[in-house]
């Protein structure tokens, strides 16, 4: 990093000082890319601004704890369950101080955060997203089913090897995805390409059900109720996806509890009934 | 425990909150230590104490409660995971959470937003005025010292703090919304932040 040897009001003079006033939008997150990265580079040189970005900090600290809110339900048991099941981050080791601490951006420890997806969230079509491929899209699936389960590399690449086809439903370029909630309780998420004709359905949090019953997927139309798949055992609330092939205009999809077998015609209300192609 | 509105950690609300909030702070700094070593009781402790800011902001910066939801419990997990590098020599543990909390949720406003505002702004509307933002922060801001020190401030910086912090925009947005030069805006937040931070009392 540059030594502060120009005059005052020299261009290095100015810079200097310019850069001393980044403290402040970098507590406050409020530096674009390239500033956070010169500004960080002159951190990890520049003591003072080392100890004044710490105030800071910390008054920005105060600031958050100023929107403190009642809990949404249900989150605490989410966030400890998925926790007993994360693993943690080793120590590091060593010198210590704000250039390498967390205070620097660069070196804030992440937890692996798969390319996130807003317009799932919104319903949009998942163009950008899908062009990441397959495990992205996995990961963000395994995201909207209610958890931060990310899926791990082992258990995608089995699932590559065993569905070809779930993977090509999920990579579609007009792939979209939707999520829906079950009448009795749970998620349904569902990514559908209306070029395929076909869909990749799974759940989370349906309610459990005796040994010889189960749920059947049917695609609901204006030419009767075709039989899609049966729903997989659920491992920790959760079926992993089935395919559905042959949607055309009009179809829905339900969600039936049926005999374990399976059932030609469903015998009980959907408790989910999804318009696939609003 | 139960869910609902949990006691923050942090009361921060008049004179005697301080001793209350210090030992809030070392309590839930002792707390990570021991969640750093995997205790998973430790880590409801540190639930409890944070994860009321810890959703209040991501809410009040995305300004949706089901992404603050899912932010809020990526921070909670990230909490989890990463308690072991968390060193208290180098800021209190409320700063720690906070910054996570207002990265990630700055960081998912702006990939969101950024197609969105850049159109926004080329056609010269801002996505967000200023007075919205700033009326949802002071009406349901209950911190009073909060408050209070933030009305110490002059205009042009508290409207700057509120929209970079509450409303998660970047010092150059901060500048465009409220008609200032970039440098301006970059200057009012540092003074402002550094007379909030006198005014706060932290050291």
């Amino acid at each position: 990093m540059m030594a502060a040897r120009g005059r005052p009001g020299s261009d290095r003079g100015s810079r200097r000082a310019e850069l001393h006033t980044l403290a402040g939008p970098y507590a406050l997150d409020a530096l674009p890319p390239r500033d956070r990265a010169r500004f960080e580079r002159h951190l990890a040189a520049c003591e003072s601004c080392a100890h004044e970005v710490r105030g800071l900090m910390e008054t920005a600290g105060r600031l958050a704890d100023a929107t403190a809110a009642p809990l949404p339900p249900g989150l605490r048991e989410r966030v400890l369950a998925e926790a007993a099941r994360t693993r943690q981050l080793p120590p590091v080791l060593g010198k210590s101080g704000l250039s390498r601490g967390w205070a620097r951006r660069s070196s804030w420890p992440r937890i692996v955060r798969p390319a996130w997806p807003l317009s799932l969230a919104l319903g949009r079509p998942l163009g950008r997203p899908l062009r990441l491929g397959l495990a992205a899209v996995l990961a963000v699936a395994a995201l909207a089913f209610g958890g931060l389960a990310v899926v791990s590399q082992h258990h995608m690449s089995q699932l590559q090897a065993r569905d070809h086809l779930l993977a090509a439903v999920l990579t579609a370029p007009d792939a979209k995805m939707m999520t829906a909630r079950a009448a009795s309780g749970g998620t349904a998420t569902i990514v559908v390409s209306e070029h395929m004709g076909a869909l990749a359905f799974s759940s989370a949090g349906l309610p459990a059900l005796p040994d010889q019953m189960g749920y059947e997927l049917w695609l609901m139309g204006p030419s009767g109720d075709h039989p899609a798949a049966m729903l997989p055992a659920p491992q920790h609330g959760m079926t992993s996806p089935v395919v559905a092939t042959g949607l055309r205009a009009g179809d829905k999809l339900g969600l039936t509890v049926e005999p374990s077998g399976g059932a030609p015609r469903p015998t009980s209300t959907p408790i989910l009934l999804v318009a696939i192609f609003p | 425990m139960s869910e609902g509105p949990l006691r923050p950690a942090w009361p921060g609300g008049g004179e005697d909150a301080a001793a209350a909030s210090g030992q809030g702070r070392d309590d839930v700094a002792v707390l990570l230590n021991r969640v750093g070593r995997g205790d998973e009781e430790a880590f409801g402790g540190v639930y409890e104490r944070v994860a009321p800011a810890v959703f209040g902001l991501a809410q009040r910066v995305l300004r949706d409660p089901a992404q603050a939801e899912e932010v809020a419990q990526e921070v909670m997990l990230e909490i989890w995971r990463t308690a072991s590098r968390f060193d208290p020599a180098q800021g209190s543990a409320q700063a720690w959470v906070s910054m996570i909390t207002h990265r990630r949720a700055v960081d998912r406003v702006r990939s969101a937003q950024a197609a969105a505002r850049r159109d926004d702004r080329a056609a010269g509307t801002p996505a967000r005025g200023y007075d919205t933002v700033a009326e949802e922060v002071e009406a349901s801001m209950d911190r009073e010292r909060v408050r209070r020190c933030l009305g110490t401030l002059t205009e042009l910086q508290r409207e700057s703090i509120v929209l970079a912090y509450y409303g998660g925009y970047t010092y150059r947005e901060v500048a465009g919304l409220l008609g200032i030069a970039a440098g301006t805006a970059k200057t009012r937040l540092r003074d402002g932040l550094i007379r909030m931070r006198d005014c706060l009392g932290v050291t």
